[in-house]
Parts: C-alpha cells; structure tokens; sequence
C-alpha cells in the first residue's frame, strides 16, 4: 500500500458555528469526515484508504470545548482535549476513572491534539483493515485476521460476528463504567445515547464502530453524578508503555457500602468490538469486600463465553488478572 | 447499473465481490411492472363466474405436502427478511437468524426431494410435450398443474438448488457452534460463491412476487384454499383441469 507525507486533495471546511458544520456534515453525507484532533485520520488519509470528498474540522467551534458542570453531573464537550480532561479538577476529583483512562491514551503528545470524541469515535486498529483491504469491514466479503496463518494477538475473544476487530478507545471502557450518555447532533435534531449502545458490533453494524449514521456530529459526553467519587480502577495493559493499544484494559467503577460492593460496574477493552462489560462479575462481586479472597473466587468469570483466535489466547488470563488486581483493593 | 461489483484482492488483483444489491431495486420494479400489465390484461379478458366452491370436494394437496410448501414458505421468507433488510440499511443481528432459516430451507427441501424421488407415484410436475400446447389452445386444459405452475415450480426449483448450494459453502466460512471458519476459499472463488447466492436470492425475490400475485388472483384462489385446507370442489375441478389427465380422490 502506497503511504505519502502530503494530503490528499480534499475540501477543507473549518466552521465555526456548530449548526454550520451540521449542515456540512449533511450536505456531504458518506463523502464528509469530521475532524476532531486528526489523531486518527491524517494515516488514514495519507495512506489513502480513506477517501473523504470534503474535511468537516470542528476545533474552530467553541461550544465543543470544555467541561462544563451540569444539574447530574458533568458534560465534556467532544473538541475537549484528552490533556484538558486529564488536568481538570473535577473530573480527578469526581471521575478519576476517567481522567486514568484518558491519562492511558497513546503519547503526551497524541494527549495536547487528540479529542474526547475523536478517541470515543475512532475506527478499529486492524491492520488488515487499515492497510486498505477490502475484509467485511470495508464492505468486502471475508476476514483476513482470522484465518490459519492470520496474525490476530490483538484482536477479539467475545462477541465476534465475522469481524474479529477490537474497539481501540481507552475513554470507551471509563465512559461506560460511568454510565456516560453521548450526545449526537444532526441537522434534523439531536439525540442521546447510553454509552453502551453508542459502541456498536458487528453482528448489527459491521462497517461502523458507533451508531452514528453520516451526518451525525458527537457533540458532548455527559457522566451522572451517580458515580461521582466512588471507587475506580483502571488498568491498561499494552505491548509498550506509551503509544500503544490496549491488548487488555479493565475500567471498574464500585460504590461501597461500608467495607462491601453494594454495585460495580466492570467493562474491558481490547477484548470485543465494543467495551465489554463483565456483568457476570458485577453480579458475583455485590457483598463481597475488596481482598484477595473475593479476587480469587471471581477472577475466572472474566473470560467466562469467550472465543479465543490462533494468537490471543493469553487475553483470557489477562482479564482475569486484571479483575484480580481490581479486587484486591 | 453493474451487474457485479468487484474488489482487489489481497494481492492486488481485481476479483468479483458479489452482486450489485443495485439490481435489487430493478428486480422489484420489474416484478411490479408485469404484475400491473398482467392485472391490466386479465381485467379486460370476459371471464364467466368462477366455478362453486360447494358440493363434493376433491383432494389436491395432502397434510405432508401442504407442510411442506408452508415450511418452505416460511423459512424463505426468514431468510430474505434476514438477508435483505440489512442490505436495505434496517439493521439487526441477523446472521444467525440467516443460517438457522438455511437449515431449515435445506431440511425441508432434502425432506421433499425423498419424497418426491421415492415415495410418491407421480408428482405431476413433470414437464411434457402437451403443457407447452397449454399457453396456445384455449380449449386444452391442464392435468393436476398447468404448464404455467409447472413452469413456476422448475424456476423455483433450479433457484432453490442454487441459493442453498452456494449458501452451504457461504456457511462453511463463518463461525458456527460445529466448527470454526477456515479462510482456506480462494477469494476469487469465494467472490463467485457470493455472487451466485446473491443473484439468485434476487430471482427469486421477483418469482416470489410472481408467486405471491398468482395465488391471490381471484380466479386462483382456490389453489390457496387447497393449499391451507387440502381439497378443491369438483367444479372447480371440472372448470380447470381435464379428468384424462388428473382424477383425484373424492376426499371427506
């Protein structure tokens, strides 16, 4: 596949009012591609896989930026840096999870560019399907990651459906544990979305990663209060320390009740197409109190159904040491 | 409009993905098309009153056959709900739903061959010299089907054969609770394989519309009725068909 240091020619929209970009986002349809931080689609574009007729970029309109406190909690504007949720006093008093999650993503550098939304919104890092070919993904008829000689460490043991790809969002697990809503905007209207069903698999939507059909623009993510405070553990296990994807992460959220789990909500990444909750273990863990022996006694629930490739089996122990490591308190 | 659509292969080499689900529109407009022509040129034929429904009743369908046709009916329409909404942009996990109405289809149509083939004298399908007379001579009558449901059953028979053979080896590359899915197809072939189960899902969309018209005809009606409940009454018997060539048993 060619790759090339220059942009392809492509129309380049900056509104700056978020009506305007809507009405882009709708005149060009499938041909528009709104761009966040552009973290995930200048390799796209150079490596022209991707042909995009016109570039939506949102960083010129304000009211995508910044966190803001709301009468449940708080919204983030999708154009918010993942530098700025890292930084912000709320949300590290509040919602450590996800400052932890968004601290996880790639580089410092990726940090001070990359958006909320664009890593909430990003396309799956299969290579086969990054490096152009046409698998189910791209609307082809067959998977080239999952085959005898296929290399597949990285990608899904649960929930496959001919597509064998991984969500790659280290915010997607946190926001989920946190029972976020997205906000998505079109020029006919907005509408809000549980986090869980934002991500979509590919049983039902196998050439997209979130519900939002062309036209649509993610506008904010709002967290409840309901968790605000409470207990978080997150842990990301990659190849590297920096730069890198999840092979395996665990976003928990946990209220306690005294020294007991009176709810929890467990979701990993880097497992399935989507952020994969674990509500075997949230139900196995209500009542029991954080300590090695409850690790124990629930740890191999985590890869409870799962369908491991020729070259990811370790995911399944790895999952369960990473809710061994959450439970010990 | 392409007939095809094609792709590059993993080596660079332009192969057939499948069929251009474009045609999909075409097939449905064209089914429209001479279902109006041919309600248009029925209304103006002078037709005397359909024949009584009363009075002693004939079999022309036995329980076994009529579960047959309703099994069958109903699994083809699981399996073009589950196959073609999605294409049409109504999305639902609909894979499972797909193969499992294949099993069904396949099943049913394995059960129906045996039977035909070994257990069932004459079946009154087969096509002869005298049924291409029918569509010409106003005067000839058919015996138990007429040249145009002989016609109808060969289609959907050649059509059936093809979606589920090239549906057997669509299944042999996806997951399944009895094996795991090997790649191991050339994609060249497989292109062909898809292309094959989509154009004749796409014939058969338009021979079921057909099929679907021809039943609710007025004057066939009576087909229906006796694929529900089994018989047809000696007048309509009389009217359609020539005892020469069909006596069927007087039924209860």
């Amino acid at each position: 596949m060619a790759s090339f240091d220059v942009m392809p020619d492509v129309q380049l929209y900056q509104p700056v009012e978020l009506d305007d970009a809507l009405s882009l986002a709708e005149r060009y349809g499938d041909g528009g591609w709104v761009l966040g931080g552009g973290q995930d689609t200048y390799g796209w574009l150079k490596d022209r896989a991707k042909h995009p007729q016109a570039m939506i970029d949102l960083s010129g309109v304000e009211s995508l930026h910044g966190i803001r406190e709301t009468d449940d909690g708080i919204e983030i504007g999708a154009m918010t840096t993942l530098r700025e949720i890292i930084r912000d006093e709320r949300v590290n008093r509040d919602y450590s999870l996800l400052a932890q999650a968004a601290g996880r993503v790639a580089s410092p550098q990726i940090r001070n560019a990359g958006t909320l939304g664009g890593n909430l919104a990003q396309d799956t890092r299969c290579w086969y399907y990054r490096r152009g070919l046409a698998c189910y993904r791209a609307g082809g008829n067959l998977c080239y990651a999952d085959g005898p000689e296929s290399m597949n460490r990285e990608h899904a043991v649960f929930d496959a459906s001919r597509c064998v790809a991984v969500s790659p969002s280290d915010t997607a697990t946190a926001m989920v544990a946190l029972e976020a809503t997205m906000v998505v905007a079109s020029a006919s209207g907005e509408r809000s979305i549980s986090a869980e069903d934002f991500f979509v698999g590919p049983d039902t939507h196998i050439t997209q990663m979130t519900t939002m059909d062309p036209g649509e623009i993610l506008t904010a993510v709002r967290i409840p209060a309901k968790w605000a405070g409470k207990r978080f553990y997150f842990e990301k296990v990659a190849d590297r320390d920096v730069w890198d994807f999840a092979l395996v992460s665990i976003a928990v959220a946990m209220s306690m009740d005294g020294d007991s789990i009176a709810e929890s909500r467990f979701v990993c990444g880097g497992v399935s197409c989507t952020p994969h909750r674990l509500t075997n273990i949230e139900s196995a863990v209500r009542g029991k109190t954080l300590s090695e022996e409850s690790a124990e006694s629930v740890a191999a629930l985590a890869s409870a159904g799962a369908v491991p490739l020729n070259y990811n089996h370790f995911k399944l122990p790895l999952m369960e040491n990473l809710v061994r490591r959450a439970m010990r308190g | 409009m392409e007939f095809a659509t094609y792709k590059n292969d993993v080596w660079g080499r332009e192969v057939i993905r499948g069929v251009s689900w474009d045609l999909l529109w075409l097939v449905i407009v064209a089914a429209f098309i001479a279902i109006v022509l041919h309600a248009i040129y029925e209304s103006m034929q002078k037709r005397g009153d359909n024949p009584s429904s009363e009075g002693e009743r004939v079999t022309r369908h036995d329980k076994i056959d009529r579960a047959y046709h309703w099994v069958m009916a109903a699994s083809v329409i699981a399996l073009l709900i589950t196959g073609v909404f999605p294409i049409i942009g109504i999305e639902f996990a609909w894979l499972e739903l797909h193969w499992i109405a294949g099993i069904a289809l396949t099943a049913a149509v394995v059960f129906h061959i045996i039977r035909s083939m070994f257990f069932k004298k004459d079946t009154g399908m087969k096509i002869s010299a005298s049924d291409l007379k029918e569509p010409f001579d106003n005067t000839a009558k058919p015996g138990k089907y007429s040249a145009a449901q002989k016609g109808m059953h060969a289609a959907v028979t050649v059509l059936t054969l093809l979606v589920i053979g090239s549906g057997i080896l669509m299944f042999m590359e996806i997951d399944t609770p009895w094996w795991e899915r090997t790649n191991a197809m050339a994609e060249s072939t497989l292109g062909v394989v898809f292309f094959i189960h989509g154009i004749t899902t796409l014939a058969l969309i338009g021979v079921i519309c057909l099929h679907i018209y021809f039943a609710l005809r007025p004057e066939k009606l009576f087909y229906t009725r006796s694929m529900i409940k089994g018989w047809i009454s000696r007048d309509e018997l009389n009217a359609n068909h020539d005892p020469q060539r069909w006596s069927p048993d007087e039924t209860s």
